[in-house]
């Protein structure tokens, strides 16, 4: 083709063209500048932002180790581990954070102030770590707060293993129950590895064996999309469950001890006086250790703990009570090995007694007249007592309680036991800064005075008597192959106790037969063909003649103790019910249920 | 008729260019949107394919013609605008007007009206320089069609009308005191459009371009998250479709405005490299049509056509790597959008009807 030629139709636009030339010239210069640019930002920079990637991308969080269960001794489920949402704000995603708070407030019915001290109390926790301001949703809340998930990026749902306590208040005492750990908690050694929100066991086996039951919880690494919902998960190490727990405890005497005291305020202990295994342990009122897993409005914290009844208090190793007549066995004992009294030693019993120049009475007011230690013990007479106190005298009778399991720590795996008194003077001198009064013996004699103990006290020392001597440890955790932990003192090293000789046991033992048996004091915890041995006790809390005076009807505490049968003894039931009358009115018929219902089950 | 002649003129390689880097714009699209609902990438596809047979169509059109009839197509471009205006609440959502099966941008177009009525314009220009009645006539002739989309609002396509002013000048020759004149006046302009036009979220986008740390959840967040996506694409990217920026949402506008930088996370700087050369090529073959055509007129038109490509081009990038502020231009061909391909394809269109009919006569 030949080159056109230039004619009309072609006008000199060589300017035109120049300035082309110069501007597309100048696109490319800029062009090339956006190059350098990217070089700088892709290949210079290049850590900074990747870096910045994988911290938009990835989320690290705790996959909580499923809590170990507890069971009592025939694999009844009492504490498990059930699935429930809960709702936790992350701050950093608020747009306004006052705003923010007052709406996830009424999306979840919690009280603004509630919503805010609740909040204040992790002020000082990293602004992405999610609080958790509602457990236990229900799923209407979900799916409220799932809907609302654009408007409100900062509320979240996450699922969790949470502690159930299949029947409630059903052994609450002994199970214990648990609380989140604080702040300051989560700074100290001893939380090292626990996250915020994790909970703890405050009382009870939870606490005892916290140790046992927690697991070591996992952590995942998640990929998240810009809304913060996960798109999968990166990498994964697996939470180790924690280890599951059996308890001595039977789960139909529990049952029985908890209903028996229900509407009064006492305590019941039944324990198998060869191993020290409890079987039962009540303490009632009580309360449902689910409320502190769902986390408490301070209204209901400050209404419990301010309850004048006191539930959460357990009764049984933290109640101090003046043990009454169940005293007079320690008496009994200690006089009997001392050479003091013999089996057929008398006292002459008229209703009262003088003693250091001030009268003492019996509770029958008519006397008992003479009266050999056997029916003494069967009638519980207090004169008879009198006597052996003036001749043991209170350094011999504080020896002999100590001997057999009163006054000290019984050693049982349950944390917060309390010592009790068993009063000395020496204790007086140092303690109350006044000399021993010899009219104090005389009420030691029959249990009264500074003299106290706790339930779980008096059980052991009803088991250190069905043994003729022989101490045990009151434990709740179940020996097992698999070893769940050392059982705490089930080591039979010699006590002072098994020092004293067997036919004084068999004398006392025979006293309390007599007393369920024959029409004592406490028939009313006979059991047709099962043997119960027991002593009643009443403790007085005001002196009978100023109650007189103010012309009170007195409301004694109301004791029992005892155990079946007399040869080969395999329970022991101990009863303490506050001001429940005199101990064989009250207590004693409870013990029979409960020695009923073993026998029921158990022979 | 069309000659055989003309057709044996066409710029093959031209159209060739156009295409390639059109379909690079639906595999990215496709990395960018496959798991959103709509099949963004299939819907692209179809566009480029209706856009090439525009641009076909087009050819077969003499330039000239186009640009008699050019002041009536303009008069109608501006109508359709004026009733989007009027009417906004009925026919049109901002810019776009919702048609049956897809949607319509007409300020796109209004750009191939504005390069024809600016090529006929000063198709006759002879002078070495501008006279001052001829840039008032030709800025006029611009500050309807920007004033209409600036209104709607969509600042972006709007300040993408200037170039095309810019570029007739710059043909036309302007003074040095006519350059610091239009400084001046554009300083002003920014001025009073910071105080009276702009809304406060497009002053924090350009204040956050100075500052994308201050408010990273806020105005930043679009600027950060597109820099931390192409800066953690390293040299050689993070491979197709697997872009976490990108693929896990964090990158807004990902298969739009943002494109290019899921072409940064997802092939590194090696791919933006070549998809920029890839695209340098496609310009500088644009441009240098400039010289093949039959008057001055064709030169305009080439210009412009070129101008527009490459200011979108510029100032895309440019925004997406954080060192201008967002305004909402797309990245020409490569971005998912069927009025802005389509406008382009006949701006090539239009470059490649000047260049195949540089034969006089035929």
């Amino acid at each position: 083709m030949p080159a056109p030629e230039k004619n009309r139709f072609y006008e000199d636009v060589s300017l035109v063209l120049s300035r082309t030339s110069k501007a597309s010239a100048v696109i490319g210069a800029l062009l090339l500048l956006l190059v350098f640019y990217c070089w700088k930002v892709q290949v210079l920079d290049h850590r900074k932002y990747w870096a910045l990637a994988e911290a938009n991308r990835t989320r690290e969080s705790v996959v909580l180790a499923p809590r170990g269960l507890i069971t009592d001794r025939q694999d009844i489920i009492l504490a498990e581990n059930t699935a429930s949402f809960k709702a936790s704000i992350i701050r950093e995603n608020c747009r306004d954070y006052e705003r923010s708070l007052a709406e996830v407030g009424g999306l979840l019915e919690i009280a603004p102030d509630d919503l805010k001290a609740r909040v204040a109390k992790y002020e000082s926790q990293p602004l992405f770590r999610p609080i958790v301001v509602k457990d236990n949703l229900d799923l209407k809340d979900v799916s409220r707060i799932e809907s609302r998930r654009l408007e409100l990026p900062e509320l979240i749902v996450e699922t969790d293993p949470r502690r159930y306590y299949v029947f409630d208040q059903l052994a609450a005492h002994v199970i214990g129950y648990m609380q989140e750990l604080s702040p300051q908690e989560l700074k100290s050694e001893a939380y090292a590895g626990r996250n915020l929100g994790d909970m703890v066991g405050r009382t009870g086996m939870e606490s005892q064996y916290e140790s046992t039951l927690v697991g070591v919880d996992g952590q995942k690494t998640e990929v998240v999309d810009s809304q913060g919902r996960t798109r999968g998960e990166i990498s994964r190490s697996e939470p180790t469950p924690g280890r599951d727990i059996k308890l001595t405890l039977d789960f139909d005497l529990q049952r029985k001890a908890t209903g028996l005291l229900e509407g009064r305020e006492g305590a019941i202990i039944v324990l198998n006086p060869r191993n020290g295994e409890v079987l039962a342990l009540a303490s009632f009122p009580t309360y449902d250790p689910n409320k502190f897993i769902t986390r408490f409005s301070p209204q209901e914290w400050m209404e419990l703990i301010n309850r004048e009844d006191h539930p959460l208090e357990n009764r049984a190793i933290r109640g101090l009570y003046a043990p009454g007549s169940i005293f007079k066995l320690t008496m009994a004992l200690g006089a009997l090995e001392a050479g003091l009294i013999t089996e057929q030693t008398s006292f002459f019993c008229a209703g009262a007694a003088s003693f250091y120049g001030r009268p003492f009475h019996c509770w029958q007011r008519g006397g008992h007249g003479a009266l050999s230690l056997t029916e003494a013990i069967r009638h519980s007479c207090n004169v008879y007592f009198y006597n052996v106190g003036r001749r043991m005298g209170i350094d011999r009778i504080a020896d002999s309680a100590r001997r057999l399991g009163l006054g000290d720590k019984t050693g049982i795996d349950l944390p917060g036991e309390k010592e009790g008194l068993v009063p000395t003077p020496e204790w007086s001198r140092s303690a109350r800064k006044t000399d021993w009064y010899l009219g104090e013996t005389i009420s030691v004699a029959i249990g009264q005075g500074p003299l106290v103990v706790t339930p779980l006290q008096v059980a052991l020392h009803t088991a250190i008597i069905a043994n003729r001597g022989r101490r045990v440890a009151p434990h709740f955790l179940m020996a097992s192959p698999l070893g769940q932990g050392q059982i705490p003192g089930t080591a039979g090293e010699s006590t002072p106790a098994a020092k004293i000789r067997t036919e004084f046991f068999e004398t006392v033992i025979r006293g309390m037969w007599k007393s369920a048996n024959e029409e004592g004091t406490g028939r009313g915890a006979r059991v047709e063909g099962f043997d119960v041995c027991g002593k009643t006790g009443s403790t007085q809390l005001i002196g009978r003649e100023r109650a007189e005076k103010l012309g009170k009807q007195i409301k004694t505490h109301s004791w029992f103790s005892g155990f079946a049968p007399r040869d080969n003894p395999e329970v022991v039931v101990t009863v303490l019910v506050e001001f429940g009358g005199m101990g064989g009115a009250t207590a004693a018929p409870l013990a029979k249920e409960l020695f009923s219902l073993y026998r029921e089950k158990y022979d | 008729m069309i000659d055989r002649r003309l057709i044996e003129n066409i710029d093959w390689f031209l159209i060739g260019l156009l295409v390639l880097n059109s379909l690079l714009g639906v595999v990215v699209i496709y990395s960018a949107s496959h798991y959103l609902p709509g099949h963004h990438y299939l819907r692209q596809l179809v566009f480029l394919g209706a856009s090439l047979l525009a641009l076909f169509l087009l050819l077969l059109v003499d330039y000239q013609l186009l640009m008699s009839f050019s002041f009536y197509l303009y008069g109608a471009v501006v109508f359709v605008l004026l009733m989007m205006l009027v009417f906004e609440r009925f026919i049109s959502k901002g810019s776009w007007i919702k048609l049956r099966y897809f949607q319509v941008q007409p300020s796109e177009l209004a750009k191939i009206a504005l390069i024809l009525v600016l090529a006929r314009l000063f198709a006759e220009y002879k002078r070495s320089h501008v006279s001052i009645p001829a840039v008032a006539m030709s800025s006029g002739l611009v500050a309807l069609p920007f004033l209409l989309v600036a209104l709607q609002p969509d600042l972006g396509t709007a300040v993408s009308f200037l170039p095309l002013l810019l570029g007739s000048l710059i043909l036309a020759g302007l003074k040095k005191k006519a350059v610091i004149g239009i400084l001046i006046l554009s300083v002003l302009a920014g001025v009073a459009g910071w105080t009276f036009y702009l809304k406060d979220y497009q002053k924090q986008r350009l204040a956050t371009v100075v500052f994308p740390g201050r408010d990273p959840q806020g105005a930043g967040y679009h600027i950060l998250q597109s820099k931390i996506a192409i800066g953690s694409g390293g040299f050689l990217g993070k491979g197709f479709a697997r872009g976490t920026q990108s693929q896990l949402k964090f990158l807004p506008a990902r298969h739009t405005d943002f494109v290019f930088s899921v072409i940064g996370e997802e092939f590194g700087f090696l791919g933006v490299v070549d998809v920029l050369m890839l695209y340098y090529l496609f310009l500088w073959r644009l441009f240098r049509s400039a010289a093949r055509s039959r008057d001055r007129a064709g030169i305009y038109i080439t210009f412009m056509v070129g101008l527009m490509i490459s200011f979108q081009l510029l100032v895309n990038v440019a925004m997406v790597i954080g060192i201008f502020p967002i305004v909402g231009i797309p990245l020409p061909l490569l971005s998912y959008g069927g009025s802005s391909l389509l406008a382009n394809f006949l701006g090539v269109g239009l470059v490649l009807n000047v260049k195949m009919r540089r034969f006089a006569n035929i």
